[in-house]
């Protein structure tokens, strides 16, 4: 369950951006597909240490962003949410992952009536 | 005034990804290539280090990550070689905070060591999002565990720069198709090396040591 670090690191960036403002209504996160990292852990573990340090209940929204693969065989770029597939076009398995290990902190969402 | 959004846009382990840049530096200042070695529990994980301990002598030091006991870098120690034992306390992996102050422990630097083993606490999955500030890292599957394991954990299998088979001794005991594990684990990571070890029997862990030192030369003229 490393989601439950992760989403302490989240709760350690987020406090850095606001200080100690706790008007935090959602938080949005991109998670790639191959980060390893999955949303619906990530979700609950997020909910709970959020509410642990004063946050309420902010809202975790999850972006997906799909993979992005070149094949070294035949050249290709090509998106995919899954390394099994190989090449659209040639199926040759010889890739290298361009994109698809992040997890980002993309921005989060502060109620300036409620402060 | 109402709801405003404020841009972040950092990922989210900037600071393990700080602190493992860092400590990758300081390896390589201290002339060290760093492996990170992760399988599941009773793996092999530890008597593969006692094997390479065996050839590569006093040059091998350890972290050893576990969440309870000293019992890893004890076994370490009694091959001949210096450990520092990390006790998460719970956590099911090691994260590049914990290695740097394992290293600080240490004391890396001027005392000879030119291999850096981190044995991650024994899990296939939480490990694989964690930069220690290692150089490559090491996945570790026995025959015992079954030969259909890569697919099933992609996420490690295709981050891997070295793919183990250990226990091969006990190849003739249970069925177990290594040509269909390195394939799969090929599939996802098409750079991926492949050994074939018994610690048992010494097989193959020469053949490992040595392609690690070559990285170590590799790495380090670079």
């Amino acid at each position: 369950m490393h989601e439950y670090s992760i989403a302490q690191d989240m709760i350690g960036l987020i406090e850095r951006t606001l200080g100690a403002r706790r008007d935090l209504l959602a938080v949005t996160v991109t998670i790639g597909p191959l980060s390893g990292v999955s949303p619906e852990s990530l979700r609950f573990c997020f909910s709970e240490i959020a509410r642990q340090n004063g946050f309420g209940e902010p809202e975790l929204l999850v972006n997906s962003a799909p993979a992005t693969i070149r094949c070294r065989s035949c050249d290709l770029e090509y998106e995919t949410d899954d390394l099994r597939g190989g090449c659209p076009s040639c199926s040759s398995h010889d890739m290298v992952v361009l994109s698809g290990r992040q997890c980002t902190l993309d921005s989060v969402e502060i109620d300036e009536d409620g402060r | 005034m109402g709801p405003r959004i404020l841009r972040i846009g950092l990922p989210v382990m900037e600071k393990n990804d700080r602190l493992a840049a860092r400590n990758r530096g300081l390896f390589e200042k201290s002339g060290l290539y760093a492996v990170n070695i992760i399988g599941s529990p009773g793996t092999g994980k530890t008597s593969l280090l006692e094997a390479m301990a065996r050839v590569l002598g006093k040059s091998l030091v350890v972290i050893e990550g576990d969440v309870q006991t000293r019992r890893d870098a004890e076994r370490i120690e009694k091959a001949g070689c210096t450990a520092f034992q990390i006790e998460t306390g719970g956590a099911c992996h090691l994260d590049a905070g914990m290695v740097s102050k394992a290293a600080a422990g240490l004391g890396l630097e001027g005392r000879g060591f030119e291999v850096l083993a981190i044995e991650n606490v024994g899990n296939l999955i939480c490990p694989s999002s964690y930069d220690l500030g290692e150089h490559t890292k090491l996945g570790i599957l026995s025959v015992t565990e079954g030969d259909d394991k890569v697919l099933k954990y992609p996420s490690i299998f295709s981050r891997i720069g070295i793919l183990v088979t250990s226990k091969i001794d006990l190849l003739p005991h249970v069925g177990f198709d290594i040509g269909r594990v390195e394939a799969e684990c090929r599939s996802l990571n098409p750079d991926v090396l492949c050994f074939r070890t018994s610690a048992t029997t010494g097989e193959g862990v020469g053949d490992l040591c040595r392609h690690i030192l070559s990285e170590r030369k590799r790495v380090l003229r670079a």
